[in-house]
């Protein structure tokens, strides 16, 4: 079977929602010009690839219209690469990775972009037009629980108090401080152009973040009984990511970079109120296909929605604090929901290059009640 | 942006000045620079330059801390986009782009002067600049400047806030050339909302005179006679219709630290034989509270502060004698001695306060004319302006009475001044015909003339009767035929009697005019239904009653709405609940620049109930801005009504969709009737009467939608139980009931689910409870 690797990854800066720099640019111009530079970085020959496949977790309004082919035009690719647009929430545009790669392995395409976009500022968190199904709200209110509530219970659950959490955070804030101060963030990122000037910085982190700062917050989602603030939870946020995903034999063939290596894929479900857990199971699942066990894993990057999430996960799971989220995570870098996937696997690609690991676990939570992982191994 | 249907003007009317330049930005240059955006006029804003990386810092400061300010400066916060900012040494040049310059800078004549060197060097002829100040005479200002300054320069005294207090006192010099003054009167007139009052050039000009004088001798007299603060607030405000801050009250809002500039700068300026001497040095116990910080609300309080140890808060005031605080006691005035006549009668020491400094006021006041105003008209009305006296100096007299008031100041040892003596036993004002003359310094009666374009009821209520009227409302005959309905009811709040007279008006409107304009002179436009009545009638458990004022509400806006002629509704001060909804029902509104409207029902624990939901989903729908889809538009409305949010401007009304595109904004008060009144003529020709709305909503996924928002609210601790059951009701109204989403809602529908949830509310306890909590306390009871 073919070998699919990473061959390239490029994202925007990530911008705070409703008052950072992208306040005032469509999503799908965002998206456009990471993917044009992702093709002009890694030099691929835009009439060979496949296929765009888009993340986006509230495909509608300017993110309507099949996302996917929007931005393929938008960032004129030829006419003949198609664009599809993929929605697991915020597992979206690791699930194009996962398609691509599906895809690649059974001959149907040898390059594909794999990207995901999300701006939580012009398109709502829940939609224009939310309409749950009011019987399925009887049956399985969980289904669409408000996600700061299932951070809650996640937190009370495997009783994380407020103390853990904001150490965890600030523990995220400063691995982003030091990224950013070594300048290590400055490759994968994509200058992009707005109606007000060129973006070109992260615009979430806190670099000043302190323990008492964090401590005076108030909960943000249960006032009487809450531990979950705003420090504690990934902000809302405007962003776009891209991998370029392809054969191990076409990326030879082309001498394009070998990131990384897909080892293996998985998908798992959790019960709605704590979908915070799903990496715990996918995960498991993605390493034990690949063979291996957390401890042979020298790369994780698991996507930082809740503090408390990201804890119970890291206990569950046995993952060790030197290899978790080394250039910082989602608490300070932010959480575009679509694009998110595809961060992380870019960057725990990037990382097993940089770090020198074999393997790295790239995994997120997903709302609703579902987990995602990759793993990658580095060539 | 603010957008205006110009006073006096029409459609497209451009503002006297394009652009205007401030130089000074504190406070009162901000405020003045905010109110001249509000008219959505650019600005150029001037500061010292400053030393670090922004040479504008200053100016960019200013407008930074007018944006956090409340009450805001601006009316919405898109206005600051219209200034521009910059500093003397780099943009003075600058000023030959605009239209007017005004000077805000420290009181410091050198300061001042060296400034009009430079300006006088870089600013175009012909283009009027004017000083702010309000110590400094004109003609020490332009002293050693050049003919073609001078004939540019006046003075333009704003009151702070500039945006709040109407007053502008314009002082010209001999050479000032009248074009410039009729061209900044008409400016600050139409375009920023200014009652503009002629005063001489001297000490203070009038507002200041009189009522520096008045703090002053009220102060010093309490002092004499051994008055505490309370005592003297109540003696001193409500009964002679001052604001009940009082004297000690008041102090404590301007900044007890001001006094003594401003009583040093008085004494410096005015005559020996003045009578302002007599009062002018300040309590000994000014300059230790300001010493030890006690400056007023702004510092750690004043003659009263908020005594904030061990956890709680507590009201105190100083003992004028000692200057140690103590907790404050409410003080009531002897039964017989609570209005003005009773006060100034009594024979105790309160009367004799009361005698004392309102004789002497009144005195000094009348003594003043003409040395600083030709005439009584411009005292009274800057006193009323400018210190919300409900009557100035010469109505107040005619209240008490000429001679009755001569007699008084004999028997307390004061000088009768000869324009009180020459008024004899007649009075100062006169209406007759229709026509209001006030007396002249030469004896005889001249007509107060409203300026072009203003119209108030008061002057059609003089001139003769209602064409309909009840004890709740009046329909008026305002020429050109338009009739004027005013509620008349206290608060103009509204009840069964008022849709009789409003019906009824309707009625008579249809045969017998072309257009109707609702407008009110009252302060506030109509604080909504009568909660009083509401809170009797379902103590009755008169369910049936209730459901007939809703019944009827429901039907007299509606035949407003549909009526064959064009309504426009002229709101100003507050539009609540009620109030809100039959603005909603017109045509379209000319609104006063201070508007506060609102849907606030569920604040009492109701929902809107004549109409108002419809009308705000009819409105959200209909802008090109709001998402597609049926949530977006009901989304936002059910956002505003949930949370009872009230528009703190007529600008802000309009973001909230509450006025829509075409409606009109009014920045002078007393020209709205005259604006509301030309719109209803512009929708005359032609007029057809609005199609009835038919609503796609999104039924019972979107209440599900909006049912978890809340409860997330409630969670985070927003929302109260009860707020969450109001909100479910007011969701589903909003999101059409029981109707499915594809079935179409009509107007009707929407009123039936108005009705059956405002019914269910209002025999609920928690809501019952949150009405009679605000009928005692006038605050909302979050249960």
């Amino acid at each position: 079977m073919n070998s699919v690797v990473i061959a390239g990854y490029a994202r925007s800066p990530f911008q705070l929602a409703r008052k950072g720099q992208f306040v005032r640019t469509r999503p799908d111009d965002i998206a456009a010009q990471v993917v044009r530079a992702l093709v002009e970085r890694t030099g691929v020959a835009p009439e060979e690839i496949e296929d765009l496949i888009l993340g986006c977790a509230f495909p509608e309004g300017e993110q309507g219209f099949n996302l996917g082919r929007i931005v393929a035009l938008l960032s004129d690719l030829p006419l003949s690469v198609g664009g599809v647009t993929v929605n697991r929430f915020c597992g979206s545009s690791m699930q194009s990775v996962h398609m691509a790669a599906g895809a690649i392995r059974m001959g149907a395409g040898e390059v594909f972009i794999c990207a995901g976009v999300e701006s939580m500022t012009r398109i709502p968190m829940g939609g224009f037009n939310p309409l749950p199904n009011p019987a399925l709200y009887k049956k399985r209110p969980g289904a669409y629980m408000d996600m700061g509530i299932t951070a809650e219970n996640v937190a009370r659950t495997y009783e994380i108090g407020r103390a853990e959490q904001e150490a965890f955070a600030l523990r995220s804030q400063a691995r982003t401080r030091d990224a950013v101060a070594a300048g290590r963030l400055e490759a994968e990122i994509v200058p992009i152009q707005t109606r007000d000037g060129v973006v070109s910085v992260d615009g979430c982190p806190r670099p000043d973040t302190n323990a008492e700062g964090l401590a005076g917050l108030k909960p943000a989602f249960d006032a009487a009984h809450g531990t979950v603030t705003a420090g504690t939870s990934s902000p809302l946020t405007d962003g776009a990511a891209s991998v370029l995903v392809c054969s191990e034999a076409y990326a030879d063939r082309k001498g394009l970079p070998k990131l990384a290596r897909i080892r293996s894929i998985a998908i798992s479900g959790c019960a709605p109120e704590v979908m915070g857990l799903g990496p715990i199971l996918s995960s498991r699942k993605a390493l034990e296909r690949a063979g291996i066990a957390i401890g042979d894993v020298g790369v994780v990057e698991l996507n930082e929605a809740f503090a408390s999430q990201s804890i119970a996960c890291v206990r569950e799971l046995g993952v060790r604090d030197e290899t978790l989220n080394i250039d910082g995570g989602a608490i300070a870098l932010g959480h575009p929901l679509g694009a998110t996937g595809a961060r992380i696997v870019g960057k725990a690609a990037q990382l097993l290059g940089r770090e020198g690991a074999r393997y790295a676990l790239a995994t997120q939570c997903i709302g609703g009640g579902q987990g995602i992982a990759t793993v990658l191994e580095r060539i | 942006m603010t957008q205006h249907i110009p006073s006096g003007g029409t459609d497209g009317a451009r503002p006297t000045f394009s652009r205007v330049c401030v130089i000074g930005s504190g406070v009162m240059g901000a405020g003045i620079a905010a109110q001249i955006a509000n008219a959505g006029v650019p600005v150029l804003l001037l500061d010292r330059k400053a030393d670090g990386a922004d040479p504008n810092a200053l100016a960019n400061d200013a407008i930074a801390r007018a944006l956090k300010t409340d009450p805001a400066p601006f009316m919405d916060p898109a206005a600051a986009k219209l200034i521009t900012t910059g500093n003397i040494d780099d943009d003075l040049a600058r000023v030959a782009e605009c239209d007017w310059v005004v000077e805000v800078i420290i009181e410091r004549l050198d300061l001042k002067q060296a400034l009009y060197r430079r300006l006088d060097a870089v600013h175009r002829p012909g283009t009027p600049i004017s000083s702010n100040t309000s110590t400094i005479p004109l003609a020490r200002l332009v002293e050693g400047l050049p003919a073609r300054f001078t004939r540019d320069f006046l003075i333009t005294h704003f009151f702070n806030p500039p945006r709040y207090m109407r007053l502008l006192e314009i002082v010209t010099g001999p050479t000032t050339d009248p074009a410039h003054v009729g061209a900044v009167t008409d400016f600050c007139d139409r375009w920023l909302g200014k009652s503009v009052v002629r005063a001489k050039d001297t000490a203070g000009f009038i507002a200041n005179r009189i009522g520096t004088f008045w703090m002053q001798a009220a102060a010093r007299v309490a002092v004499d006679h051994g008055l505490t603060v309370e005592q003297v607030d109540t003696i001193i405000g409500r009964p002679f219709g001052i604001p009940k801050t009082g004297v000690f009250g008041l102090l404590d809002l301007v900044g007890i630290d001001l006094m003594p500039h401003i009583s040093a700068s008085m004494k410096s300026l005015l005559a020996a034989g003045d009578r302002y001497h007599a009062f002018a040095d300040d309590l000994p116990l000014i300059g230790k509270m300001i010493e030890g910080g006690y400056t007023g609300r702004k510092g750690k309080g004043g003659f009263y502060r908020i005594n904030k140890a061990g956890g709680g808060k507590v009201k105190e005031s100083i003992d004028l004698a000692t200057g140690a605080y103590a907790v404050s006691e409410r003080f009531a005035l002897p039964p017989g001695a609570g209005d003005m006549a009773g006060l100034l009668a009594a024979n105790d020491r309160f009367g004799a306060y009361a005698r004392k400094v309102m004789g002497e006021t009144l005195a000094y006041a009348a003594s003043l004319v003409p040395e600083i105003s030709d005439d009584i008209v411009g005292i009274d009305k800057a006193m009323e302006l400018g210190f919300n006296w409900k009557k100035g100096p010469f109505a107040l007299i005619d209240q008490i009475g000429a001679a009755k008031l001569a007699a008084l100041l004999r028997q307390e040892g004061i000088a009768v001044p000869a324009l009180v003596e020459a008024v004899g036993d007649g009075r100062f004002y006169q209406d007759r015909d229709g026509v209001t003359r006030a007396f002249g310094v030469d004896g005889g009666w001249h007509p107060v003339a409203r300026a072009e374009g203003v119209i108030l009821l008061e002057d059609f209520r003089k001139g003769g009767k209602p064409v309909l009227s009840s004890r709740s409302g009046a329909l008026w005959d305002i020429g050109d035929g338009v009739a004027c309905f005013e509620i008349t009811t206290k608060m103009n709040t509204f009840d069964e009697s008022v849709m009789a007279i409003l019906e009824k008006s309707i009625a008579h409107v249809g045969e017998h005019f072309k257009a109707l304009v609702l407008y009110s002179d009252a302060t506030h436009f109509s604080a909504g239904a009568n909660l009083g009545l509401a809170a009797f009638a379902a103590n009755m458990a008169a369910w049936g009653e209730i459901r007939k004022l809703i019944v009827r509400g429901q039907a007299v806006y509606k035949t407003l709405k549909y009526a064959p002629f064009p309504v426009v509704a002229a709101p100003a001060g507050m539009a609540l609940g009620g109030g809100c909804e039959i603005v909603l029902h017109a045509d379209a509104v000319q609104a006063h620049a201070e508007s506060y409207i609102g849907l606030v029902e569920c604040g009492v624990g109701l929902v809107p109930g004549w109409g108002g939901c419809g009308e705000m989903l009819d409105r959200l729908r209909a802008d090109p801005h709001t998402a597609g889809g049926p949530m977006p538009p009901t989304r936002e409305v059910f956002e505003m009504i949930a949370t009872a949010r009230v528009s703190k401007s007529a600008a802000e009304a309009r973001r909230m969709h509450i006025l829509r595109d075409r409606d009109g904004i009014t920045m002078n008060r007393d020209r709205l009737l005259a604006d509301a009144k030309m719109l209803a003529l512009s929708l005359v020709e032609g007029y057809r009467s609005p199609p009835k709305p038919e609503f796609h909503l999104a039924g019972a996924g979107g209440k599900l939608a909006l049912d978890m928002a809340v409860e997330g609210m409630a969670r985070q601790g927003i929302a109260t139980p009860h707020d969450v059951t109001v909100a479910g009701k007011l969701a589903f109204i909003l999101t059409g009931g029981a109707h499915d989403s594809t079935e179409n809602v009509t107007e009707e529908d929407m009123l039936e689910l108005e009705r059956a949830a405002f019914l269910e509310l209002i025999q609920s306890i928690p809501t019952l409870d949150r009405i009679e909590h605000m009928l005692e306390t006038g605050k909302p009871l979050r249960n």
